[in-house]
């Protein structure tokens, strides 16, 4: 935003707050740069990296849409899982570098959310070795989820079937461009609004394509160490 | 189908013979192909399938009476497939991680910094031009020269582009670069090896561990099959490697840690004094500790033999088995946890990832390149090993060892964040190696470098004969 107080600069200033700019910037702009430059909505939850400690306590956020959008359909979900709940915790177990997991039911969504140690893929191959049988009785109440059913002998298509509905997880370096590269730039209004038109095109582009989003890799209080780790270190066995 | 093929499920004769054995060769040369006429590219694969005079044939899994001057046998790329005409629904139905390849898939590898794909050697630096990978297996130059010219001949000569050959070659005693011996163990195959011939202290790997189309010992778990059938099943896949070892490196590091270690408090619980004279005649106990390092990174002496049968000479007093045995539960005094033989092959040791046990494992031929180093003539030429990683899913096996147990050491909660000593994408800042020793401490080795880089590689399908006929029909 410009400290120029010329009227042109004034009225620019002004636009990129007003209702209108928002409605146009959200309803034509976007959509427009959507069209113009195309992008793929990339795959949700983190990426490959090296340092270990960011290989720890990582994040999935799975939103699977429920075929039965009723209170029915909700009811048969969380029977699913009820029904199955002392095997899925004892897989679970099993699989070895689960953190913690709940099942969440959203808006018609049976979300499951969960940290983990390690790869994705090697995560999701574990929990469909150990539950597979079980949680395909889940699989079964969602969208999409009858071609993937037996999930053990569509192994390879289930982890990019889930990985595509894990949520798209901003990367930290963007989470700090969003934090320290919109704030402050206005000398007219330094402690304004965030400014969103420094916010890179590529980010607002895979937002628009991937509704849902993970700010970045999230919060956690005993950073770097896997669940295998505080296990031994509490004696519980690992 | 024979009686073999009856009893297990899949017929030798339509299996490439690189998969399930070694051919014991002394040389090896990998030609890497790009497909510059497709239509000849597949007549000349046919042409290897069907006994023509001026094609190498295809070895298979076939038992042989008399062994052959040269084995032969080929791998494709997803670009190698999409060069030869496959479908777009075929190659669609092909892994992820195939479709992304080695370069693709960098990270997850630990190929970064150096060992990066931008700068990997031609043609691996770019990915679209290694489509084929051809591999004679032959005892000398001239049966290689022979047969490497009979591919480049295919299709008068139309066929193929061909960017490179990488030559490796065995040494005399089964050695590789950093002087361990290599070549000991491989998975076992039920109904194909004898358990009573074959006894390694693990249970035999089901045929598809290795071989696409067959149950896995993975609790169920059914790997994909590219598609069309005829065309994925009995493949398997290869992650193919260069991989060049610093031996100078690795050497001057042995000394390094020799120094501190002999300096340490805790040394006699290592080397109890006197107890180089196990080691061999004259060696001193410095030359002692150097091999006492290079065995713990490794969990093999360098002769071979096994830490957990002889965890404190070399030369144990009895005759151990290189391959029967096993690791204790909560004990490392022998073997370390991080050592690269048991973050590699956990064999019966508690894992973390216990749904996992035994199903990362895979078939690897290893053949050196480069000449062997001379202390006494310290040179920095490029040497190393040509690697090929066998496995019926690179991602649940060979991805899957390298990002969770090769690095990071997830397997183990007192081995977790480091990255294996030898194989591991190392810094000096960060790398660290625990010794666990008898009473109950460790010794903590740190400061050690990245000693093997990745300079290309790329991750193949292995078809099999029907496939390859297949391919050569589109």
């Amino acid at each position: 935003m410009s400290g120029n107080s010329s009227w042109m600069n004034s009225l620019v200033n002004r636009m990129a707050t007003s209702k209108f700019f928002n409605y146009l910037a959200g309803h034509v702009l976007v959509p427009y740069w959507a069209w113009r430059t195309p992008v793929y909505a990339q795959h949700g939850g983190p990426r490959a990296t090296i340092p270990p400690g960011d290989n720890m306590q990582r994040m999935m956020n799975l939103i699977l849409p429920l075929k039965d959008k009723t209170a029915v359909g909700r009811a048969k979900a969380a029977l699913a899982i009820a029904s199955n709940l002392d095997e899925i915790y004892a897989g679970l177990d099993n699989v070895g570098t689960v953190h913690f997991a709940r099942f969440v039911i959203i808006e018609n969504n049976m979300c499951m959310i969960s940290s983990y140690d390690g790869d994705f893929s090697n995560y999701i191959r574990d929990f469909v070795a150990q539950l597979g049988t079980v949680f395909d009785s889940v699989v079964a109440l969602i969208e999409g989820g009858d071609d993937m059913i037996p999930t053990k002998e569509n192994i390879d298509a289930f982890i990019n079937w889930v990985h595509d509905r894990d949520v798209y997880q901003i990367p930290d370096t963007a989470t700090d461009l969003l934090r320290y590269g919109t704030i402050g730039h206005s000398a007219a209004k330094a402690d304004g609004p965030d400014d969103l038109r420094l916010m890179p095109r590529a980010l607002i582009l895979q937002l628009h394509k991937n509704p849902n989003s993970l700010l970045g890799s999230g919060y956690r209080g005993y950073p770097g160490l896997s669940v295998a780790q505080i296990r031994h270190k509490m004696g519980l066995g690992w | 189908m024979s009686t073999f093929a009856s009893r297990n499920a899949f017929d030798p004769a339509d299996v490439q013979g690189n998969i399930l054995r070694g051919y014991h060769y002394g040389r090896v040369r990998h030609l890497i192909l790009e497909v510059h006429h497709a239509a000849a590219a597949r007549r000349w694969l046919g042409q290897c399938v069907s006994g023509h005079p001026d094609a190498p044939q295809i070895t298979t899994e076939e038992h042989w009476t008399t062994r052959p001057a040269s084995c032969f046998n080929i791998g494709l790329t997803y670009f190698g497939l999409k060069g030869l005409g496959a479908s777009k629904a075929s190659l669609a139905s092909f892994p992820t991680e195939f479709k992304a390849g080695m370069a693709g898939r960098s990270v997850k590898l630990g190929d970064i910094g150096e060992s990066a794909p931008n700068y990997w050697a031609e043609p691996f630096d770019d990915p679209s031009k290694v489509q084929l990978i051809a591999s004679i297996h032959a005892d000398d130059l001239v049966e290689l020269d022979r047969v490497e010219q009979q591919v480049v001949n295919a299709g008068s000569g139309a066929a193929f582009i061909l960017h490179t050959a990488r030559d490796g070659w065995n040494f005399d005693t089964d050695h590789v670069h950093f002087g361990y011996k290599d070549s000991i163990s491989q998975p076992r195959f039920i109904g194909v090896h004898d358990p009573d011939n074959h006894a390694d202290g693990q249970p035999q790997a089901p045929i598809g561990s290795m071989l696409i189309g067959y149950p896995t010992e993975y609790q169920g778990i059914r790997y994909n099959i590219p598609q069309p059938d005829v065309l994925g099943r009995n493949g398997a896949f290869n992650a193919f490697r260069i991989l060049a070892q610093d031996v100078a490196a690795f050497e001057a590091y042995l000394d390094t840690a020799a120094d501190e270690l002999l300096d340490h408090p805790l040394s006699e619980e290592l080397l109890a004094l006197g107890a180089e004279a196990s080691f061999g005649p004259d060696v001193s106990r410095r030359e002692a500790m150097r091999e006492i390092v290079a065995a713990k990174m490794c969990g093999r002496w360098r002769n071979g033999v096994p830490l957990a049968l002889s965890p404190t000479t070399p030369n144990p007093e009895h005759e151990v088995s290189l391959t029967n045995f096993n690791y204790e539960d909560n004990d490392a005094t022998g073997c370390p946890y991080g050592a690269h033989l048991r973050r590699a092959n956990p064999r019966e040791a508690a894992i973390v990832q216990r749904a996992a046990r035994h199903t990362r494992r895979l078939v690897r031929r290893g053949v050196p390149y480069g000449k062997a180093f001379d202390p006494a003539k310290p040179d920095n030429e490029e040497r190393g090993l040509l690697g090929n990683f066998i496995c019926a899913s690179l991602g649940g096996q060979f991805e899957a060892l390298m990002c969770d147990w090769i690095n990071l050491g997830l397997e183990d909660p007192q081995i977790t964040g480091s990255n294996d000593p030898i194989l591991g994408a190392n810094f000096r800042e960060t790398s660290w190696f625990h010794i666990p020793l008898k009473s109950g401490k460790n010794i903590n080795l740190q400061g050690f470098p990245r000693f093997i880089s990745t300079r290309g590689g790329a991750y193949t399908f292995l078809p099999g004969i029907p496939a390859i006929r297949y391919l050569a029909s589109l």
